[in-house]
């Protein structure tokens, strides 16, 4: 049993031995744990990955005469200064004001320049007390001309995180990546067997074996400190996260990076290392976690609900070898799948923070700490909000009709059930296709007789347990005014309507 | 060997079934790896696959109905920027991007098309396209 303040004496002496996660492996495989814990002093871990819950505190100095800042933008992208007079928070995932710049220089992106050392355009907006005599400011700053930079970062580090792949037959832009149709691919993040989180959890106890507040870290390069626990933070469950600060002037654009995910937003790359004391054989044992004993849920982003369905569950190791098997369930059928894998967070940059971490620590550059207090053991809640389903809302039954009608037939339908959409069926009452007051004009128009003719045969339709904000932007992408509701058989359910939504809409207001 | 092209026909060739002349008359294997026609004109990337002469023959024919350029590097990494994430390497439709042993990505130049997904999907905008 070792303590932290004889492995910081023997740093100071130069013995300490110090190795990174990837390296404790094979010495816990080779010597077992207890040996290992006598041989190695301190494990170093990384990981980075992107981290949109992360963000600055800036402190810009007081201008001559004084302003009180409320609306501030550094490089067009707005900080939230309701702090105090010239102080502003600018988060990491914050859209750039001008719409066509938005999501491609966002916070994350000014954040990377003030650590560049970049020219920054300040303006602000305030308005006049007597303290604060000035309206607006308008200059160039550059992070030296800050009295503090403060990264303070309320979720980050996650212990575990989903992989995502996507079961509809339409492309999907999420936080994980672009998804491609028909389970295309499965992407993943994580440092894995380098992740600070894993080294340390206990899996009995689910706590950290050594950290907590008040630990001193990697961060971005520079040397910070876990705050606390972070927002959403659930060790129970293995997804635990971390609050981390560290002072951004002194950090590093190799670990810490502004970037866009397509079609999603921006978000920061952020670079944590943490050092692990091994105290006993226990910690030791931990510390040697491998990538294949680290499990990853495969997450359907398809399904786009709070809850998405869990297709299975993989590893590290399995996902870093590019592809994976799997069996799926494609509506109702057993299907072998090859899905190729890859990795939105990088493995190599992890690497390289556990090495740069050992070699601080090697320099004597770098001492451990005790942490303050464990942190606090939470359990995610939900948010209240009701969600209204397509179901909720559906009109029984469906008004539909078999392709061998005649074009009057149908146009009799739609006017003396006075609607705008006609789904047409098979004998088992399943889609085929739809047929709208407009085909209906523009069959007139032609000249055409057959409801086979003038039908729309691609059809989009929903499905009763998507939400209806989902059925709105489908509508809204697909430029078109209604959409059959089917079950998992394609069967047809009933038709929901723009003009249905627009009177929910009406509701709430 | 292959040889890969950027090839503008004309607009008063566009209906002149050129690459099928070509690989009837010059023994090339060609595969359009991208084609795009508009009314005054057509765009295409292709690889052709055969032997010197024949790709030489092939590249003169095509010169009469329409412009050739090879295409020498169509993309480009910025190594400073690039962080070595892999989001683009499932994007590659040839499979021209992947991981090192040391999880760096790197691009197989003589493979890429020159498609740009790669670029769109990138995180950093590491990847520079030189397009034509």
């Amino acid at each position: 049993m070792k303590t932290i303040k004889q492995i910081n004496e023997k740093i100071k002496n130069g013995d300490a031995v110090i190795v990174t996660a990837e390296e404790m492996i094979s010495i816990v495989e080779e010597e077992g744990a207890e040996k290992a814990s006598e041989i190695v002093d301190v494990v170093t871990t990384g990981t980075f990955g992107a981290m949109c819950s992360s963000g600055v505190f800036l402190n810009f100095g007081h201008s001559d005469p004084p302003i009180k800042m409320m609306k501030t933008y550094l490089n067009g992208v707005e900080a939230y200064s309701g702090v105090a007079a010239v102080d502003a928070y600018l988060g990491a995932t914050q859209a750039n004001s001008d719409d066509d710049i938005s999501i491609d220089y966002g916070g994350a992106h000014v954040i990377e320049d003030l650590v560049a050392g970049k020219e920054i355009e300040l303006e602000a907006e305030g308005y006049t007390t007597d303290c604060y005599p000035r309206k607006r400011v308008s200059t160039i700053i550059t992070i030296d001309d800050l009295n503090q930079a403060m990264l303070f970062n309320p979720r980050n580090c996650y212990q575990s995180y989903n992989s995502a792949t996507n079961s509809r037959d339409e492309k999907l832009y999420t936080y994980m990546g672009k998804l491609l149709p028909e389970f295309g691919n499965l992407n993943y993040s994580g440092a894995g067997q380098l992740n600070p989180m894993q080294n340390d959890f206990n899996t009995t106890t689910k706590t950290y074996n050594t950290f907590g507040v008040g630990t001193k870290i990697f961060a971005g390069g520079a040397q910070g400190y876990i705050a606390g626990e972070g927002t959403q933070h659930s060790p129970a469950s293995g997804f635990g996260t971390l609050a981390i600060q560290g002072n951004l002037k002194e950090m590093d654009t190799k670990f810490i990076r502004g970037a866009t995910i397509p079609k999603y937003g921006s978000t920061l790359f952020m670079g944590i290392g943490i050092p692990i004391p091994v105290l006993n054989s226990e910690i030791a044992q931990t510390c040697a976690i491998r990538d294949e004993d680290i499990k990853v849920p495969i997450l359907d982003y398809g399904i786009q609900r709070r809850d998405k369905p869990t297709l299975g569950v993989t590893n590290y190791k399995d996902l870093r070898t590019g592809k994976l098997s799997m069996e799926l369930d494609i509506n109702g059928e057993k299907v072998d799948k090859c899905i190729r894998t890859t990795s939105v967070s990088s493995y190599k940059t992890s690497r390289e923070i556990a090495g740069e971490l050992k070699d601080w620590i090697v320099n004597k550059e770098f001492f451990l700490t005790e942490r303050v207090a464990e942190l606090n053991t939470c359990a995610p809640k939900s948010m209240k909000a009701d969600a209204k389903l397509v179901r909720d809302i559906i009109k029984r039954p469906p008004i539909v009709a078999k392709a061998t009608i005649s074009v009057p037939e149908a146009s009799k339908i739609l006017i003396e059930k006075n609607i705008n959409h006609l789904p047409i069926v098979d004998e088992n009452n399943c889609i085929m296709g739809i047929i709208t007051s407009w085909d209906i004009a523009k069959a007139m128009a032609q000249s055409k007789t057959t409801i086979s003719d003038i039908m729309t045969k691609y059809v989009v339709w929903a499905s009763p347990d998507e939400p209806i904000e989902m059925v709105a932007k489908k509508m809204s992408a697909n430029n078109i005014s209604g959409l059959p509701i089917v079950d998992n058989n394609k069967k047809v359910l009933g038709v929901i309507s723009a003009e249905d939504i627009s009177k929910l809409i009406g509701h709430y207001i | 060997m292959k040889k890969r092209i950027f090839y503008w026909i004309s607009g008063r060739n566009v209906k002149k079934p050129v690459v099928s002349d070509i690989i009837k008359t010059y023994d090339v294997d060609v595969t359009i790896l991208k084609a795009k026609m508009e009314p005054s004109e057509g765009f295409l990337t292709l690889e052709l696959n055969g032997n010197e002469d024949s790709l030489v023959n092939s590249v003169e024919y095509l010169k009469e109905y329409g412009e050739v350029e090879d295409i020498s590097q169509p993309i480009q990494k910025k190594e400073e920027k690039c962080i070595d994430c892999g989001a683009c390497i499932v994007h590659c439709p040839v499979g021209a991007i992947k991981f090192e042993e040391d999880f760096s990505v790197t691009f197989d130049i003589d493979e890429c098309i020159g498609c740009k997904t790669c670029a769109k999907i990138c995180p950093t905008k590491a990847i520079i396209v030189y397009d034509l």
